[in-house]
């Protein structure tokens, strides 16, 4: 037995070692690859903040950095739409639809990871359905809804079919299935009933889950376009995305003021993902305990 | 008191039988151990008794109370899980302090409890690390200071020890014992591995297929196996359990194509199909021709301080445990002799003990045994 235990590890180190001297090209290889995707990925981002500084007589410029730079885009923007209001609306729609579908996803996810109950098979399946049901199905029968309560021309209304979401739903649902069963055992031998285990026990284990989660709901939130188009009536009530495509119109696109009005519009954004990734990778390296 | 009652209780997971009516009753501040081999129950009884799993029927009842609709945490039960199940995300202080939050202890109590553990434990100095920043043992530690805070009448522990090493397992063990002697609380102990069922058990409960088939001290059950399958289950290396047949005048005969041996005398009617047991320590090997059945040794197994040598028997397969020497003895013939004290009989279709099932006359069948010369 315990010659065996000396002998295990030497025998397991010699494949490991060759395992890394291996990845070492490939990891190099790997790299390259990844830097050029990021350069593909990142360079319209870019192109987009140097057209909202070029000035309008050096729009089509091709040149990689502005030759002259001007803040008149942004000013005309702002002039042109009331970007702080719709920046705010589009904020206040996209937190609270995260902070909704979040709390609907957690609750109806833990029940289906939890609990037993007659058609719960039948419910479930269901509610993945709904995900794979195409908006411009559903966008009449919701808009003749929203229409019929007087909501038309507001930011409830384009939160309100934005409260519950499948994909949070089922993610959760996922993640709390693999969850370990025994930890939840006990903590119920502890003295936690549902509740408890959900808030105390189950919810701060999927941070990482949540995490990555909000940013999702938050981003597709904050690009949301059809669903408040469809509704609005007024600038002041509508979301950034309109806003932006106030610019292009039929005698022809700004594109001094909608780069402008993009890179105001991508900002918020950049700057959640930022203070969230901290978390995410954060909880990730936290939950590698089990 | 919180002697455990468990009566005619069943498990059926979706009409799919697991458990065929479990009897036990452990006393007072009793250590009671569960062995069995996987997939036997062990679990799902403990799991019934901490209230984790629902009994489909019977009753299980603690300190007199049937808990059969009481929720998990009000039976005063504390169980201690295989993997710790500790929650990741608390420190070692909220972790063993948990169950007291919950049942509403006030912080300065609770904190007292909490250093009273973690200092019986030896927990201490690590009260405010997580558990991902723990050794195994000091994991299981945490898992037991958790169970022992909330000050018990039941201490459910399943395999809690199956992850550790086997050093770090013998420390545990006597960890968990002398925890036992310091509380005195009732404690059911599921294991796979036999040292430390021997070692911890007042009483030992040996499971199969759902089954209990023995209960009785570890030395009952060592040195009086109610069936061969207890038997083969209890011992390391296991009792040899050979087929034999009775013969005229009572006359055990081994089952060898050919020719059969006779190995000894009882009372039971010719033609009975028995299973002939002993222990490996208990055959008697000599290399020199003389009584006994001739053999060959197949394998000698070195244990350091002793060895085991695996004989071939007229086509069965028989272990002997021999004193440590370098005598070589592989493939060389010897000479084995089964004492008669030592013999363990079983009926070979229900497998139980030969002994009081036995009708003919007023003798019992083990004392019946008598050497064939
Ligand atoms: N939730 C479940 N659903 C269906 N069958 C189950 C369930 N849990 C356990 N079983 C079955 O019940 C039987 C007993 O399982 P149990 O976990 O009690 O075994 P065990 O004796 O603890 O085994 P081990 O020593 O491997 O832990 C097994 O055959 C198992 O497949
Ligand atoms: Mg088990």
């Amino acid at each position: 037995m315990t010659t065996e235990a000396l002998r295990a590890p030497r025998i397991a180190t010699r494949p490991l070692r060759r395992i890394s001297e291996k990845s070492g090209l490939d990891t190099a290889a790997g790299h390259v690859l990844m830097v050029l995707l990021s350069i593909f990925c990142l360079f319209p981002v870019y192109w987009m903040l140097a057209s909202s500084l070029r000035p309008a007589n050096a729009m089509f410029e091709t040149s990689l950095v502005p030759t002259s730079m001007s803040l008149d885009n942004y000013t005309q923007a702002i002039d042109a739409i009331p970007i702080a209001r719709m920046l705010i609306n589009t904020l206040v729609f996209s937190v609270l639809s995260t902070v909704f579908q979040l709390l609907t996803g957690i609750i109806a996810a833990f029940a289906f990871a939890r609990w037993k109950f007659r058609f719960d098979k039948l419910v479930y399946t269901a509610i993945a359905l709904t995900w794979l049901v195409p908006f411009q199905v559903v966008m009449i029968p919701n808009y003749l809804l929203i229409a019929q309560m007087g909501l038309l021309d507001s930011v409830a209304a384009l939160i309100l079919p934005n409260l519950a979401a499948a994909l949070a739903i089922l993610l959760l649902a996922q993640a709390m299935r693999g969850f370990p069963r025994e930890v939840i055992e006990a903590a119920r031998m502890d003295g936690a009933r549902n509740w408890r285990i959900l808030w105390e026990v189950l919810v701060p284990n999927l941070r990482g889950t949540i995490a990555s989660l909000a940013i999702l709901i938050f981003i597709s939130s904050w690009n949301e376009y059809f669903w408040p188009l469809l509704l609005s009536r007024t600038a002041e009530n509508s979301v950034i995305q309109i806003g932006i495509q106030m610019f292009m119109t039929a005698e022809g696109n700004q594109w001094g003021p909608l780069m402008a009005a993009s890179t105001l519009a991508s900002l918020p954004v950049l700057l959640i993902y930022i203070v969230l990734q901290r978390q995410v990778v954060q909880s990730f390296m936290k939950s590698g305990i089990r | 008191m919180a002697d455990l009652k468990i009566s005619n209780v069943k498990k059926a997971y979706d009409g799919k039988p697991v458990l065929h009516g479990v009897d036990l009753s452990i006393p007072d501040s009793h250590f009671a151990v569960i062995v069995g081999p996987s997939g036997c129950g062990k679990s799902t009884l403990l799991r019934m008794i901490a209230g984790l799993e629902d009994i489909t029927s019977g009753e299980i009842a603690i300190g007199g109370v049937v808990m059969n609709d009481i929720e998990p945490s009000d039976r005063g039960c504390a169980m201690v899980f295989q993997n710790y199940a500790l929650y990741p995300h608390m420190s070692v202080r909220q972790n063993i302090a948990y169950p007291l939050r919950l049942a509403g202890v006030p912080v300065a109590e609770r904190n007292v409890r909490v250093e009273q553990a973690a200092k019986i434990l030896n927990l201490t100095d690590y009260l405010d690390r997580r558990p991902a920043q723990l050794s195994g043992g000091q994991r299981q530690r945490v898992a037991m200071g958790r169970a022992i805070v909330r000050e018990p009448d039941v201490f459910l522990f399943d395999e809690p020890l199956s992850n550790l090493d086997a050093l770090l397992r013998v420390q545990m063990r006597i960890e968990i014992k002398k925890l036992h002697k310091r509380l005195n609380a009732t404690s059911i102990f599921v294991t796979h591995d036999q040292v430390e069922a021997m070692t911890l058990a007042d009483t030992l409960i040996v499971m199969n297929g759902g089954r209990v088939e023995q209960i009785g001290s570890p030395t009952e059950i060592y040195r009086e196996p109610a069936s061969a399958f207890v038997a083969g289950f209890m011992g390391a290396p296991a009792m040899n359990l050979l087929p034999a047949t009775v013969g005229a005048d009572g006359q055990i005969l081994l089952d060898a194509p050919g020719n059969p041996q006779g190995l000894a005398r009882c009372a039971l009617p010719e033609g009975s199909p028995v299973t002939l047991g002993i222990r490996p320590e208990n055959v008697v090997l000599a290399e020199t021709s003389g009584a006994g059945l001739p053999a060959t040794v197949d394998l000698v197994e070195e244990l350091g301080g002793s060895r085991v040598a695996y004989c071939n028997v007229a086509g069965h397969e028989m272990s002997v445990v021999l004193p440590a020497s370098d005598d070589p003895l592989e493939g060389k013939p010897v000479w084995l002799t089964l004492p008669n004290q030592d013999l363990h009989l079983f009926d070979r279709i229900s497998g139980r003990r030969l002994e009081a099932d036995m009708t003919t006359g007023d003798k019992l069948a083990k004392r019946e045994v008598e050497t064939v010369a």
